[in-house]
């Protein structure tokens, strides 16, 4: 503000710009009254005149989908992308394969290794063993079932491996003491799903290649 | 007539003062809390160091972090500004009044009364006694307490306000109020519960009812506890200490109007694309955006009074605190709107950017407000100089720095979050990031975060010696004031019937009204409806505009009126409540579920439930899976998991859609019952992973920040009060079968011990009890809490699938909307 408006005293000022001092004084704190900045007045009816017009877009008109209608279209895509994936790495997959390509590839491996060390080690062990050491020589017990033990309960080819880790425990299936294993297919992608077999296939290498 | 009075000030000093030591000990809790995000240690191992030993253990169950937030949140809003706030009320309503507040003893009662609640809450929530709504954790003796405080204060105040001296109220004294009538509405209504002990409640209301009642609470007590008394301060405090006239009269006018009016509306922001229905979530993103302007009319008020003042800001403390008050409630007021915005919240909510923006609102609003007050009161109450303007000016500075370090941490670590877990892999199919990662990623900028909080400690700490200082260098000598007493028949001469057959009001109710029947009434009465509003607007607006005058002179004669005001108020304040809040207790009741309904949960479910309230969970877990890709990818991929619906929570009172997620998700850990089994169930987890995890969170998720709960392996459930519980629940309306009392001790204790004896065949041990034969460890695990929380975590989620349409009806809006743009099914279902 570089010069200061005129004041006058008053109760209300009548037009832009002006100054009106009122006229009552409450414990020393008096009042100015001055009209409202425009850019105000244009948030306060702007937002008014969105109010109703959203609503009767809405709800008079029908425009946009309801929360559900738009959520379950958005995953009926996402499930489609997930079986086209699996599809095309299923088609790129075999017992072979997986012992002689994927496990042979370090690369592959250590992809794989990150993957179960992000995932897998809260139930099967940073060794696989399914127990953590706690210190003092104790270890706990873990929920999954040991992946060093040559026992394969849900089958015991390479691709046995990736379709347990896809699919989880088999329904019908009592688990590992009660404990299923969920659908990791659901979480993480064919191609991490492939890598984690190959990295379990190199941890028990000798194993699977004698099949 | 004239008369010497003297005003009591004491009160004023009192509750100066215990704001000043709360204020302390809320920040110190609130810092430990910060802490405890980036090192689990701070829940207690810390102690080991600093006591040399002397103190043992992983965690201190009395400071884990789900105690502690809620012991933060309750100590800085109603014991730092709750104190500051009766100080301001206090010494500027009898100034105001032009006389003494009406009775010292209702000012006595008020003091001790209310530094006794805060220190039973101070001792209640860290021994976990809560019932768990934010803000609203004490337990139901306490909220006794307050509203009878609460109401001696109103009525003290009210008192005052009959026995006043100055004709017309001054717009401090609407703004003071409002706040008193709608705080117990609010209160009262959020805190109804039925008492199953002398320490425990269930709320009345359950599920999304519940969630309703209580972010209509939550966010209108940030709205008439944090924010309304706080402009009736700054009305007062920054024309006294600039000296200024008060920018624009009728910019309060509109401003506290349309304040009190849409506040209340937007409480339903705090619940956008969850299960609430949708035109709650509408009205509450809708009428958040209408607050924009309202609110920054209030900081234009502030603001702008400081015109012409400015040079001011170089020299007295007071005028800066509260030049950067201001603006702070200024940007605040323009976020709360920007994050209401459902497309915006969908990536805010849950994380760290709401933590960012109340803080902004807590520590630059609220805060430096207070400490603007300080400095101005204090030498007029000790009749002294301030003691160091210099130390006034560094209190300024570090607690400037302290916030700006606080809240851009939090927006970074906020919107880093936000996107982390939205981000997918390549194909899209899959989410890129486990829950934890995003958490690493974020740590340093909670340490920010810490240090931040810790610089605006040291800054109240400085303020408090100042304070100290100033008073003891002073002498505390009441003022004194000659006053022209003003006879009685010449205020509050007009009765409630003339104050209401006024134009103004007619014209008001009428348009809301008709907006209300527009929101409810089936197609084209609903368009109807909205014409007659638009009518109704256009025709009150014709009216103002030909005589004006008549209108002012009604409000100006209105404001030497206490009463008929205060009714006035009432009522803008409490129809937004009614039209949110009632419908939804009417039509979402299980009957009207439709796809999906909650299974009851078992005498020991039950059990673990309220050891998951009574430890804050839901402080840092959700239960709410929004309509939203990256919640559903994240925690319910499959069909038959999916966005969390209405009917899968309407069981639980109270409701635990939670607000913030430090951790993940839990609405779907649950899972079906284990083959041969009646009870046990296994969900996403195993019974030994949560039985490994709550022992160490640590080994099972690297990297997770939450505390370890080992004391839960050693305490015993509380088997005996369940049979009271569950007949709570019964009358509450949720399903139970007939059960004897030793029947409902029996299911527990059955269902305890198969889980227990399932975790000892699974090899679980308690690491600092190896020496337990299986035996004795499966018997202490079968009356451990540990045990009833697993087997709540694996019934989290559980429903039943109904095949039921909701029926069209008058109270819900989206059922209307669907039968327009749906063809009708072709079949009708038998239920």
């Amino acid at each position: 503000m570089s010069e200061e408006p005129e004041i006058r005293p008053g109760q209300y000022a009548q037009k832009k710009g002006e100054v009106v001092l009122r006229e009552h004084v409450y414990d020393g704190i008096q009042e100015y009254d001055q009209t409202l900045p425009n850019w105000w007045l244009f948030i306060f009816f702007g937002a008014l005149l969105f109010f109703f017009g959203y609503w009767i877009a809405y709800y008079q008109f029908g425009w946009t989908k309801t929360d559900a209608h738009r959520i379950d279209q958005a995953m009926a895509v996402i499930a489609e992308a997930k079986s086209k994936a699996l599809e095309e790495m299923l088609a790129k997959l075999n017992d072979e394969a997986l012992v002689n390509e994927w496990a042979a590839d370090p690369a592959i491996v250590a992809n794989g290794e990150t993957t179960y060390m992000a995932n897998c080690v809260a139930c099967h062990g940073q060794d696989l063993a399914a127990k953590f050491d706690i210190g003092g020589g104790q270890s706990v017990p873990l929920p999954g079932r040991s992946l060093t033990d040559g026992q394969w309960e849900y089958g015991s080819k390479p691709m046995d491996i990736f379709r347990i880790i896809n699919e989880g425990t088999p329904a019908g299936m009592p688990g590992h003491n009660g404990a299923k294993m969920e659908a990791w297919g659901q979480k993480i992608p064919p191609i991490q799903v492939a890598e984690l077999t190959a990295f379990l296939i190199s941890r028990n290498f000798a194993e699977f290649n004698k099949l | 007539m004239t008369s010497q009075i003297t005003y009591d000030d004491k009160t004023v000093r009192r509750f100066m003062s215990a704001s000043i030591i709360w204020g302390i000990v809320g920040m110190i809790v609130g810092v430990l809390a910060a802490t405890q995000l980036s090192w689990w240690q701070m829940n207690g191992k810390f102690l080991e160091a600093i006591t040399f030993g002397l103190f043992k253990g992983e965690g201190l169950s009395y400071i884990t972090f789900g105690r502690i937030r809620p012991l933060h949140t309750n100590a800085v809003i109603f014991a730092f500004v709750g104190n500051m706030v009766f100080a301001g009320v206090y010494y500027s309503t009898q100034r105001l009044c032009k006389c003494r507040t009406a009775s010292d003893l209702l000012s006595a009662i008020h003091f001790w009364g209310w530094q006794l609640i805060i220190v039973s809450a101070a001792i209640t929530l860290p021994i976990g006694l809560t019932r768990s709504k934010e803000y609203a954790e004490l337990i139901w003796p306490i909220n006794i307490a307050v509203v009878v405080i609460w109401i001696v204060f109103g009525a003290n105040f009210f008192w005052t306000l009959a026995k006043r001296n100055e004709k017309s109220l001054y717009v401090s004294l609407w703004f003071y109020i409002a706040t008193i009538v709608t705080i117990a509405l609010l209160y009262v209504v959020n805190h109804l519960s039925i008492p199953t002990s002398l320490t425990h409640s269930y709320p009345l209301f359950g599920g999304v009812q519940d969630a309703l009642v209580q972010w209509w609470y939550g966010h209108n007590a940030v709205a008439f506890f944090l924010t309304t008394p706080i402009l009736g301060i700054m009305y007062y405090f920054i024309p006294k200490a600039a000296e200024r006239p008060v920018y624009s009269y009728r910019l309060s006018i509109i401003h506290f109007w349309a304040l009190v009016f849409i506040y209340i509306w937007a409480g339903p922001h705090h619940l956008l694309n969850t299960a609430l229905p949708h035109w709650l979530q509408i009205l509450g993103m809708l009428f958040s955006l209408m607050l924009w302007a309202p609110s920054w009319a209030g900081m234009l008020n502030g603001l702008l009074t400081l015109r012409g003042a400015w040079d001011k800001l170089r020299t007295d403390p007071v005028i800066k605190f509260f030049a950067v008050a201001v603006t702070f409630y200024g940007m605040a007021t323009f976020e709360g709107p920007l994050l209401s915005i459902r497309a915006v919240n969908s990536l805010s909510h849950y994380t760290d950017w709401t933590v960012g923006h109340v803080h902004s609102g807590a520590l630059g609003w609220n805060g430096f407000m207070a400490a603007g007050m300080f400095y101005w009161l204090a030498p007029r109450l000790w009749k002294t100089k301030l003691w160091s303007t210099s130390l006034a000016n560094f209190h300024f500075w570090i607690g400037l720095v302290g916030i700006l370090l606080y809240v851009a941490s939090m927006w970074v670590a906020g919107v880093t979050q936000g996107l982390m877990l939205a981000e997918t892999n390549t194909g899209g199919a899959t989410l890129k990031y486990e829950f934890v990662e995003t958490l690493r990623q974020i740590n340093a900028l909670y340490i920010i975060r810490s240090i931040g909080g810790t610089f605006y400690l040291v800054g109240f700490l400085l303020c408090a010696f100042n304070i100290f200082m100033t008073a003891r260098s002073g002498k505390a000598v009441d003022d004194t004031c000659e006053v022209t007493l003003l006879e009685k028949t010449k205020k509050d001469t007009m009765s409630l019937g003339e104050s209401l057959r006024q134009d103004p009001v007619i014209y008001a109710v009428l348009a809301v009204a008709f907006m209300i029947l527009w929101f409810l009434l089936p197609h084209h009465a609903d368009k109807a409806a909205l014409a007659v509003t638009l009518i109704l607007i256009a025709k009150a607006v014709s009216l103002f505009k030909k005589d004006s005058r008549t209108w002012s002179q009604y409000f100006d004669r209105l404001l030497e009126n206490y009463l008929p005001f205060t009714v006035l108020i009432f009522f803008a304040v409490a129809i937004g409540g009614v039209v949110q809040i009632i419908p939804s207790l009417l039509v979402n009741k299980s009957a009207n579920m439709e796809e999906r309904l909650q299974i009851p949960y078992t005498p020991l479910e039950l059990e673990g439930r309220d050891i998951f309230v009574s430890e804050g969970c839901y402080n840092c877990h959700s239960q709410m899976i929004r309509t939203l890709v990256p919640d559903v990818m994240r925690y319910g991929p499959t069909p038959e998991q999916g966005y969390s619906r209405m009917g899968e929570s309407l069981y639980d009172f109270p409701h635990q859609w939670g607000s913030k997620r430090t951790g993940p998700d839990l609405a779907r850990e649950g899972g079906a019952l284990v083959a041969g089994s009646q009870t046990m169930r296994s969900g996403r987890r195993d019974n030994l992973w949560h039985f490994n995890h709550f022992w160490d969170p640590r080994q099972t998720s690297p990297g997770s920040n939450m505390p370890p709960y080992p004391f839960l392996y050693d305490t015993k459930a509380d088997f005996k009060t369940l049979p009271k519980r569950i007949a709570t629940m019964t009358f509450l309306g949720v399903p139970y079968p007939k059960m004897s009392k030793d029947a409902i001790e029996q299911s527990a204790r059955d269902q305890a011990m198969e889980i227990s004896a399932a975790l000892v065949k699974a090899g679980a041990f308690i690491p600092n009890k190896t020496e337990l034969t299986e035996t004795e460890l499966m018997r202490q695990l079968a009356e451990s809490k540990v045990v009833a929380l697993i087997a709540y975590m694996q019934k989290v989620g559980s429903y039943e699938a109904l095949d039921h349409e909701r029926k069209p009806s008058a109270l819900d809006p989206d059922t209307i909307r669907d039968a327009g743009t749906k063809p009708a099914p072709a079949t009708t279902s038998n239920k």
